[in-house]
């Protein structure tokens, strides 16, 4: 196959993969919003010889510190929410990397394509 | 319906053409028997042609595609696949017309049954693995032709390459994107090496290939140069 051909090919297939990456992107970041914000705290208190250990979930809310008490049955749940929201965030990292990667690349391909045409 | 006809001797995959996100996938769906009738399709078949055929092709996109043989819409669950998939580290979500994927490592994984004429979309919920899945024409080609190959212990099942040929015969003359079509007829240029005459009858005596699906395939044949009277057409 002729070299422009082939490299209408491999430019459609970036392409075609940045956007697939756009809407997998949109797709994770909605899904993201359903999972609890915030870390895990934990607390420490000493009452008389007897150590308690308390939970909290840690968020930002405009622009104040909120703790919410995380009672011990709620905990495991909310450990497995956070796991999974932490996956889901660094599936989002990896894909907006790629975009950011893509639209170089594709930027640079235009670039080098119209500078081809004028000289 | 010439069901596995591909099937016999079954190769082993020496060197793994996957990524370690997908090698773990295939094991996952292997283990619950998710290949007895279904395959894995779409650019991922290349690598294993590659490595057992020495087809010389090399591009490939992040997209990882099952096709899914649908026994019974009311098949009782053998599986839960999303749990399974979910389980090994992928990431699930439905994308904006409501089809499910799954993402691990930007590797972007989706099922995919096999859709009799119409041109309604939608989704199709498989009860057997607990998914839904993307309906899609001419996926049967794909799905009654098939080999196997041990990969890792795992046996994958993936089309044969005259099914696969075929397939984006006519799957190309139907891109609207060109660049797609071009990749598609691409793929086709590469597996003419290897394609059996016998294998190509057999497939395309299989189909009830209507006027237009045969006249995208006549287009993708002169495309690529390829002789009609292989494909028992004229």
């Amino acid at each position: 196959m002729a070299v422009v051909e082939k490299d209408e090919v491999i430019q459609g297939l970036l392409l075609d993969e940045l956007h697939r990456c756009i809407a997998a992107l949109s797709a994770l970041e909605t899904k993201l919003l359903g999972f609890p914000k915030g870390a895990l705290n934990v607390r420490k208190k000493l009452h008389q010889t007897k150590q308690y250990t308390y939970h909290y979930l840690v968020h930002r809310e405009g622009g104040q510190v909120v703790n919410r008490h995380i009672p011990s049955v709620e905990l495991p749940a909310l450990r497995k929410q956070l796991e999974e929201r932490d996956r889901y965030r660094k599936e989002i990292r990896s894909y907006k990397r790629r975009v950011a990667y893509l639209e170089k690349l594709l930027g640079s391909q235009r670039r080098g394509r119209s500078n081809a045409h004028t000289s | 319906m010439a069901a596995n006809a591909g099937e016999g001797a079954m190769r082993i995959l020496r060197e793994s053409p996957f990524p370690l996100e997908i090698r773990a996938l295939l094991k996952t769906l292997c283990d619950v028997g998710f290949f007895e009738r279904s395959l894995l399709i779409g650019s991922w078949v290349m690598p294993i042609y590659k490595e057992l055929y020495g087809v010389a092709y090399t591009l490939r996109t992040l997209d990882v595609d099952f096709a899914v043989h649908v026994a019974h819409p009311r098949m009782r669950l053998r599986a839960d696949l999303e749990q399974l998939i979910t389980g090994i580290g992928f990431s699930s979500f439905l994308d904006a017309e409501g089809i499910q994927k799954f993402s691990a490592g930007g590797y972007e994984v989706e099922f995919i049954v096999h859709r009799r004429g119409g041109r309604a979309g939608g989704v199709r919920s498989l009860e057997e693995w607990k998914l839904n899945a993307l309906p899609l024409p001419f996926i049967g080609i794909l799905l009654d032709f098939a080999e196997t190959a041990v990969l890792e212990g795992s046996q994958i099942r993936f089309p044969i390459p005259e099914a696969f040929f075929v397939h984006k015969l006519i799957v190309a003359a139907r891109r609207l994107v060109a660049a797609k079509r071009l990749k598609d007829l691409e793929q086709c240029a590469a597996l003419v090496p290897v394609l059996a005459d016998g294998k190509l009858q057999e497939v395309m005596d299989s189909q009830r290939l209507g006027k237009a699906t045969r006249k995208s395939i006549v287009v993708s044949c002169r495309t690529i140069n390829f002789p009609l009277p292989r494909l028992g057409l004229d």
